[in-house]
């Protein structure tokens, strides 16, 4: 298994397209949360503050981006933003192996089918745990640049906290990177598999449930709290929320934290049985 | 004059030796396919195995469950002594299935260096193997770039990083211009020298008959013959065509017995005679008065024996 492991290090670090990946996530998050938004909360157009109470401007928002909230900020938007990025990685990893006729290649060296299915998870996790460490690292640097701008205080949170949001983080994107794996493994290819991942995360959990809202209040809710995006929601959620001068800011999951890791985890083990009984006992004839 | 497939189980001597042994290996499609049949193979220590069929007779599948990438309908087999896909086997085992399949965005160097990570061989034995297949020049080029000879000699590298004992090549000239068919040619007939088996499997008789000290003739699933090139060839025959007839036959018949001489459609002979005796023939007609106006040897090519065996045209 080892051996898997190592080869499949070998690949994914040496393949563009995963680089490529990680680096549109990391250049998204700090050009959408701290370059733009920093314009915007420092300079604020006119009119910006009508939603706002009586004498406030858009810069009371610029507390978001200073480092003391990057992990609540970071969460909150690109927990779920980045988890499709971590999706087409996974889907890369795995899905790519079916378009080249490399899987043939694979299960005919030394390694059985399982050890080798075990490499690409444990490849797939260092990749995914690099994507979260280099995206709290960006956007922490990106936060002590616009604290330093705007003279404000440049404490990080606590390292419990950063732990704790770069644990959380690399849960979410975990789930998605295995789904992607997944979903590539059961349609052989990656085309289908990112299509369908993409309207899963975009579209069909939050569309549905959004709707299903509207008519069946507590009920949804409560079907709603078995669900991977809900339950990356409530994970996020339980950071707390960043307090903002005269804005109510106060968050209330549906569910708790403990809940909302069990079911991502159950998620991750699901995922990968179905990848290991599948990759076990079908054919290869490509 | 076919050796037929064997029906029955080979010697104790060719199990002891074999290093591919199926019995009865069956595998059906959903579909309601049969691609292989209750196949019984035995390749031997140290041969050049060649595995004949046309296009669609089984002989992929076929491979593809000895590597462990297929599962069996039914059957068994057993591979340089373990079961199919296991690591014990594939250890053992250097194959290509159908076109080499590499990374693309790896150099060849590269790749065989991740072949040699998961075999866990020394990573020296990749310039060794691309020595070998002399593609040192281009190692360090994406595999992508390579052309099809380029990267069917890669697959080839590949197949001989672990040293096997076994090489499973199908196809192994699939798509190269003729001189790269002759390169891999030489290449497989050197590499059968030794100990080490090669299991090659081809639709290009000529291919076969060059590199393949024996064969088994794959239809429609089923083996339909196996041995020697000469042992399905059959005995080589005289084709003679020479008047007055009667006396041509008297003379032929007196030469290599009565039983040995068939009147074909045309009028000419056929004697199953050695050889060798053509010139000694040829005098006796000649001495008789009979006039000789054709004698050659009439053997059966591999394309005969094979179209006689497969009803088809195809692959030729």
């Amino acid at each position: 298994m080892l051996a898997a492991f190592r080869g499949e290090l070998f690949k994914v670090v040496r393949r563009p397209a995963i680089w490529v990946c990680i680096v549109a996530l990391v250049a998204l998050a700090v050009i959408f949360s701290y370059v733009l938004l920093g314009l915007v909360y420092s300079h604020p157009p006119k009119g910006s503050n009508s939603s706002l109470p009586a004498g406030e401007t858009l810069s009371i928002f610029l507390v978001t981006l200073y480092p003391i909230n990057f992990i609540k900020e970071t969460l909150s938007t690109w927990a779920s933003l980045g988890g499709v990025f971590a999706l087409i990685i996974g889907v890369l990893v795995q899905g790519s192996e079916f378009g080249w006729g490399t899987m043939k290649t694979l299960y005919t060296q030394r390694s059985g089918r399982l050890a080798m299915l075990a490499g690409k998870l444990g490849a797939l996790a260092v990749v995914v745990l690099l994507m979260v460490i280099a995206l709290f690292v960006a956007t922490g640097a990106a936060s002590l640049i616009v604290a330093g701008l705007e003279g404000a205080d440049t404490n990080f949170p606590p390292a419990d906290v950063i732990a704790k949001g770069v644990g959380a983080c690399f849960l979410i994107y975990g789930f998605w990177a295995v789904f992607g794996l997944v979903l590539a493994t059961l349609f052989r290819q990656s085309a289908m598999a990112i299509g369908l991942g993409l309207a899963y995360a975009l579209v069909f959990e939050n569309l549905v449930f959004g709707l299903l809202s509207l008519i069946g209040g507590n009920t949804i809710n409560q079907i709603h709290q078995w669900f991977p995006i809900a339950n990356g929601g409530y994970l996020v959620a339980s950071f707390g929320a960043i307090k903002i001068q005269g804005i109510n800011t106060t968050v209330s999951p549906f569910a708790d934290a403990t809940h909302a890791v069990t079911m991502l985890f159950v998620y991750l083990v699901a995922f990968t049985v179905v990848s290991a009984l599948v990759v076990k006992t079908r054919d290869v004839t490509s | 004059m076919i050796a037929p497939a064997p029906s029955t189980a080979p010697t104790p001597a060719a199990v002891a030796d074999a290093v591919v042994q199926t019995h009865g290996l069956t595998k059906h499609y959903g579909t309601g396919i049969v691609a292989v049949d209750r196949l019984d193979l035995t390749v031997r220590r140290g041969e050049v195995y060649g595995f004949l069929g046309p296009n669609g007779a089984g002989k992929t599948t076929t491979l593809r469950m000895l590597l462990g990438l297929i599962r069996p309908t039914s059957g068994s087999a057993s591979v340089v002594g373990g079961a199919p896909g296991s690591p014990a086997s594939l250890t053992r085992v250097g194959a290509i299935v159908e076109t080499p399949a590499f990374y693309p965005y790896l150099s060849g160097y590269d790749n065989l260096r991740l072949l040699a990570i998961y075999c866990r061989v020394p990573v020296k034995r990749v310039a060794a193997a691309l020595d070998q297949v002399e593609l040192t020049p281009r190692a360090h080029h994406k595999f992508s770039t390579y052309s099809m000879g380029m990267k069917q000699r890669l697959g080839i590298a590949g197949a001989l990083i672990k040293e096997p004992d076994l090489l499973i090549l199908d196809e192994p000239t699939n798509g190269l211009d003729p001189q790269g068919m002759a390169d891999v040619r030489n290449l497989i007939i050197e590499l059968g020298k030794g100990d080490r088996t090669v299991l090659v499997s081809s639709h290009l008789l000529g291919e076969v008959e060059l590199m393949c000290t024996r064969i088994g003739v794959i239809r429609k699933g089923k083996l339909v013959a196996e041995g020697t090139i000469d042992e399905l060839r059959g005995e080589p025959s005289l084709k003679v065509r020479a008047a007055p007839a009667d006396k041509a036959r008297e003379v032929l018949e007196n030469d290599a017995g009565a039983g040995n001489v068939s009147v074909l459609e045309d009028g000419s002979f056929t004697i199953k005679v050695d050889l060798d005796r053509t010139a000694e023939i040829n005098q006796h007609l000649v001495m008789a008065g009979v006039g000789v106006t054709e004698l050659r040897p009439d053997e059966r090519s591999l394309t005969d024996v094979f179209m006689e065996l497969t009803g088809t045209e195809g692959g030729l």
